[in-house]
This record gives structure tokens, C-alpha cells and sequence, in this order.
């Protein structure tokens, strides 16, 4: 109980956060300093108008179907790989050098080279999609796999458990945790992703979008799209916790983990 | 019958050399015989236990299960852990059906099966909460009942109370007293205390250290069903100051001679 009401304050001071933030930028929008900065109010009154036109639904649909096709097969292989490279010594060797090299890359670095592999259309998009989740993927597995108890392992061996069994059984819930921070990072990282790469190509989606308001100057309307795109990361990153939290009950809080049933 | 035949076990060192934890180590265990085994820490007695679990292989000699020699895991094993190692993610009914799950079951036909092991323990209304809502000793009794569910023949039992305080501990031990008279299991259990090994066994082998190898084994001719008035009889007073003094010893206690 005493965690709710810290729970509530911490929401009332996010609130006071955004609010002030807000009034900042209202304040020096009403300056009219900067061509750049629009006062928060005319961006508000530019949301309704955009978010419900339908050159703006277009480009959301096409930004979603690009996420779709891309981020559920590169989160399976980046799991899949993942578990491999966690469990065994062999293919962490050989494949370790590739996916740091690839986490440590700055990845926009590698667009020019999508498009001329892929060429101007979507498969550059999924592919810079893939890049940019597939890794992260891989790399947070493989550490959840490294948090498995060994003891665990032990324990299942005794009871007969081969290594599939062991895979499958001790090692994939072990892994679980972490593995969910990756589709956490990598759902974001798919949002950045496709935004970045529509807007080289600048005709198709939500980041083709934003560089067609940009050349023109619209900025409110810029505004309202860079908005919803900051939304709808947020809103999808929160619905993964959502599921992860239903996924791993015994996942706590470290302010729970006295035991709620004392005496032997 | 459990026959132990001259097993050995080294281990390679970092620096190239090798170090020998067990040497020439010769005895067996009757059925249905409570055996323990205590000696002082690096004796080996885990190692030991873990080469009857099938989990670590000797370097010399070999265990043989009813004539069987002993080259992995069996289905007429089951060990129960000093931490007791339960799965963090699953409920207490679905870890005390583990082991039954891992030999074959589904799910649904192992959280069944393992019902009447987890009234045994006395933790039914536990069955589905998690591991860290329970108590060490509650969470040992999982550990005991998962062994239990999968109708061993052996039950091979890693120092299981060393992890829990004095009261919680005595309380297990007499109600693994109480199982074990029922399921009627040959046991090997491990622990370093002195009390326990007394209290509980037939036998108690102890160890004697660098290398682990064996000291003596003894009988324990206390009756059964064992009682809380058990641990204050002269004989089983006997026992322990017999087993504190050769313990003693080989820690290397300077105001006592060495034994022999």
C-alpha cells in the first residue's frame, strides 16, 4: 500500500514536469523568436486537423505495415539466435565479433548501403528495421540465457532432463526477462527505424511524411506528427511491459520479496 | 544395494597440476537403509553424492546400483538440494510435478500426480503461490516432495536443512523422519552436522579430508520410530561427542592430539 501513494506522487510530479515544460514552450512560441518554435497551443489546435487527414492515415498505414512485415520475424530469429549464442561457447565466438561490431556501428551510417542493396522502396525500410532490432534482440537474449542458474541446470540433469529438455524447460524462463527488455527496445528501435528510413526515401509513410511538412515549412503540422510519432512509441513500448508483466509473475519488485508466509 | 568400489576423483588445477578430492573410497548402502555421510568441508562428500546421482563422473573406481554400474542420471534417483533449487517461474504444485514433468508427463498430468506429495509435505494450500512467497523450510519441503513425487528408490540428500535455522531445521528432521518410515527409500544424506547424522541415520560414514577418503563408518544403534527424547540418550550422546571428536581432529584443533 505504502508503494501506491509513492506511486502517486511520482505521477503528480510527471504531471508538474510536463506541464511546466509545456508553459516554457508556450512562452517562447508567443515570442515568435524562432520560425522554429511555434507556441504549443497553435500545435495543439494543428493535431485535430492532422492527426485525422487523410494524407497523415495513409502515411501511419504504411509506416505500421512496415513494423508488421519486419519486427515480428527479426524479434523470432534475433530469440532464436539469441538462445544460441547464450548457451553455446562455440557459436558466441563465432558470432560475437558481427553483432558488436553491429550494436556499435552508428546504423544510419549503413542506409546509404540498404538503398543501394534494396533500392528506393520498402525493402530498404524493412531491412534498416531489421538492423536495427535484430541485434539488440540477439544480445539481450544471449543475457538472459547467461543468468540461468546453474543450479537449476543441475537439478534438471539429476531428474533426467536432456538438453532439449534443459533448453526448453530451465533455460528459456530464465532468459525471459531480459529477453523481453530486447522486444521492449527493439519495438522502439523499429519506430526510429522506419521513421529514419522513409525519410531518406521522403515520399512514403509517417517519415516521408515529416520531411514533406519540413520542405514546406508547416511546422504545426510537423509538430502534431512529430508528436503522435513520440505517442505512439511510448504507448507501444508500455504495452509490451503490459504483456511481459502478465507473461512473468514472479518477476517482483525487490520491495516484495520478503516472504509472505513465514514458520517452516 | 548401493556398491561404492575404490572411486577416486581429481580435479585439474588452474596452475596445470591436479588436485585429488577423493581417494579410494569403498563402502555400500543396504535398500531401504538411512546412510549418512559427514566429514568436514572439502572432504568431498557432495562430489561423492553427486557421482551416485550420475551428475559428476569418478576419475577411478565405480558405483553400482543393484548390480548396475552408475553412468548418469536414473529414473531410481532423485537428490534434494542444500538450496533447494526450485524454478522461480513456476507455482509450487507445477515444481513438486518437475521432476515427474521431465520423465514425461505433460503439465496438466504432473500438477495431478504431484497433489498427494504436496499434502504429504503438509503444503497443499501452498500450491499455487510461488517459491519466494514461501519460507526456506516450507521451500525445502518442495524440494523434498519433487524428489519424493517421482517414486525413488534412492533418495539422495545434499546437506537439505544446512540452509535453514536451528528450530526449522529439527522440525524437518523429524518429519523427514516420519516420510521416510512410509515411503520406505534406501537415503544417502549429506550434512555436517553431528546431530542430524545421529538422529536420523542406520549408519554414518565419516570422512576424513585432503583427499577425502573414509575415516570410519559407524552403526547407530539408537531404536526406531526415533523421538524427540532420542537426542537425549547416553547413547546417542556417545555417538556425537564420538563423531566431534574425530572431526575435531582433522580440522587440525591444536588442544587435541591428532586421532591415531
Amino acid at each position: 500500500m505504502r508503494s501506491m501513494s509513492a506511486k502517486n506522487r511520482n505521477r503528480v510530479l510527471s504531471i508538474i514536469g510536463l506541464a511546466v515544460g509545456l508553459a516554457i514552450w508556450e512562452v517562447i512560441g508567443r515570442l515568435e523568436l524562432s520560425p522554429a518554435f511555434p507556441p504549443v497551443t497553435a500545435v495543439i489546435g494543428a493535431i485535430t486537423e492532422v492527426w485525422t487527414s487523410a494524407r497523415f492515415l495513409d502515411a501511419l498505414r504504411e509506416s505500421l505495415i512496415s513494423i508488421a512485415i519486419a519486427l515480428p520475424p527479426s524479434l523470432i530469429f534475433g530469440i532464436g539466435v539469441g538462445l544460441l549464442v547464450g548457451r553455446y561457447r562455440p557459436v558466441e565466438w563465432a558470432l560475437d565479433p558481427l553483432i558488436n561490431t553491429f550494436l556499435s556501428l552508428p546504423l544510419v551510417a549503413l542506409i546509404p548501403v540498404l538503398f543501394l542493396i534494396f533500392g528506393l522502396g520498402r525493402g530498404s525500410i524493412l531491412a534498416t528495421i531489421v538492423i536495427y532490432t535484430f541485434f539488440i534482440v540477439v544480445v539481450n537474449t544471449a543475457a538472459g540465457v547467461r543468468t540461468t542458474d546453474p543450479q537449476i541446470v543441475e537439478m534438471a540433469t539429476s531428474f533426467g532432463a536432456g538438453e532439449q529438455q534443459v533448453m526448453r524447460r530451465v533455460v528459456l524462463p530464465s532468459a525471459l526477462p531480459l529477453m523481453y527488455a530486447g522486444v521492449r527496445i527493439a519495438t522502439g528501435r523499429a519506430i526510429r527505424a522506419v521513421i529514419i528510413a522513409e525519410q531518406v526515401i521522403g515520399l512514403i509513410g509517417l517519415g516521408g511524411l515529416v520531411q514533406r511538412l519540413g520542405g514546406a515549412f508547416a511546422v504545426e503540422q510537423l509538430y502534431a506528427v512529430i508528436l503522435f510519432i513520440g505517442l505512439f512509441g511510448l504507448v507501444s513500448m508500455e504495452a509490451v511491459t503490459a504483456v511481459e508483466r502478465r507473461a512473468l509473475p514472479w518477476v517482483i519488485a525487490p520491495e516484495d520479496t520478503e516472504p509472505a508466509f513465514q514458520g517452516a | 544395494m548401493i556398491e561404492i568400489e575404490g572411486i577416486g576423483r581429481r580435479f585439474n588445477t588452474r596452475d596445470g597440476g591436479s588436485f585429488e578430492a577423493l581417494k579410494d573410497v569403498s563402502f555400500s548402502v543396504k535398500d531401504k537403509e538411512f546412510f549418512s555421510i559427514i566429514g568436514p568441508s572439502g572432504c568431498g562428500k557432495t562430489t561423492l553424492l553427486k557421482m551416485v546421482a550420475g551428475l559428476v563422473k569418478p576419475t577411478a573406481g565405480r558405483i553400482d546400483i543393484d548390480g548396475q554400474t552408475v553412468i548418469g542420471p536414473g529414473e531410481d534417483r532423485a537428490m534434494v538440494f542444500q538450496q533447494f533449487v526450485l524454478l522461480p517461474w513456476a507455482d509450487i504444485l507445477t515444481n513438486v510435478g518437475f521432476g515427474l514433468e521431465l520423465r514425461g508427463m505433460s503439465r496438466k498430468e504432473s500438477r495431478e500426480a504431484a497433489k498427494p506429495y504436496l499434502e504429504q509435505v503438509g503444503l497443499t494450500r501452498f500450491a499455487e503461490h510461488y517459491p519466494h512467497e514461501l519460507s526456506g523450510g516450507m521451500q525445502q519441503r518442495v524440494g523434498l516432495a519433487r524428489a519424493l513425487a517421482v517414486g525413488p528408490d534412492i533418495l539422495l540428500m545434499d546437506e537439505p536443512f544446512g540452509a535453514l535455522d536451528a528450530q526449522t531445521r529439527q522440525l524437518m528432521q523429524e518429519d523427514l523422519m516420519r516420510l521416510w518410515e512410509v515411503e520406505q527409500t534406501t537415503v544417502i544424506f549429506v550434512t555436517h552436522s553431528m546431530d542430524e547424522a545421529a538422529y536420523l541415520s542406520d549408519r554414518v560414514l565419516v570422512m576424513d579430508t585432503h583427499p577425502g577418503r573414509v575415516r570410519e563408518i559407524l552403526d547407530v544403534p539408537l531404536p526406531r520410530p526415533r523421538e524427540e527424547s532420542t537426542r537425549r540418550s547416553p547413547v546417542f550422546n556417545e555417538l556425537t561427542s564420538h563423531m566431534w571428536h574425530e572431526l575435531r581432529g582433522m580440522m587440525g584443533d591444536p588442544t587435541l592430539p591428532a586421532p591415531e
